[in-house]
């Protein structure tokens, strides 16, 4: 899960490293998403999440797609 | 994973976020009361149940997500403190996991060149605006979760 400077940079690196493209997200989107991932982690009640509610989050973010599903 | 390992598991975050390193068993088993072997079993049972990530040769802690506890090309910057993120993702999880603003740096694996990300009010403010990429699906991201 790496940034890339853009578009023919991630094209290059792809290539260079013989990958296959898998899904990019603008980093606005990704700040929404990591926040949403992240935010109880430090609580001091944390508790694991269940793999739907994980699943929740992407959805609600339009993550959509057999890429995106965690199970 | 039991309450046990979910009480050793929040004091290991809680001690990393205020000592910025990962406890050891034996510091842990001192600061909880706990027998040194107890800890050991829970890290391992907490790293199968992927609430943190042990070294390989089960040597330490890898990760706590967000945060890695080895150094990494994705810096956080906040608060006057500097820490490392597992990934792209992970790095800008760091400020959302501290509730807090910063900033995230890291080098575009083309180039070299580094790419910064700066958040204030919880929201992408400024900086080189780089694009993020995941190779690995989502099914996938803990089959090898450092190479994730």
């Amino acid at each position: 899960m790496v940034f890339l400077r853009s578009e023919e940079h991630l094209r290059r690196w792809l290539e260079t490293n013989g990958r296959e493209r898998g899904e990019t997200l603008t980093v606005a989107k990704l700040n929404e998403l990591a926040r949403n991932w992240y935010w109880t982690r430090l609580e001091p009640d944390w508790r694991p999440r269940p793999p739907e509610e994980s699943q929740a989050i992407l959805d609600e973010l339009g993550l959509t797609g057999e890429f995106w599903r965690l199970y | 994973m039991d309450d046990q390992d979910l009480r050793i598991r929040n004091h290991v975050y809680g001690s990393f976020v205020r000592e910025q390193h990962a406890p050891t068993p034996a510091a842990v088993s001192q600061a909880l009361g706990l027998e040194e072997n107890a800890v050991a079993e829970s890290f391992r049972r907490l790293h199968d149940a992927h609430a943190l990530v042990l070294e390989p040769d089960g040597s330490g802690i890898r990760m706590l997500n967000p945060f890695s506890v080895v150094e990494t090309p994705y810096r956080v910057f906040c608060d006057g403190r500097e820490w490392f993120g597992n990934c792209a993702w992970d790095a800008l999880a760091v400020l959302g996991a501290l509730r807090t603003d910063g900033r995230v740096e890291s080098e575009c694996p083309d180039c070299g060149e580094q790419l910064r990300v700066e958040v204030a009010d919880g929201r992408v403010a400024g900086g080189d605006d780089p694009i993020f990429h995941v190779l690995v699906p989502a099914r996938h991201w803990w089959d090898d979760v450092v190479f994730t």
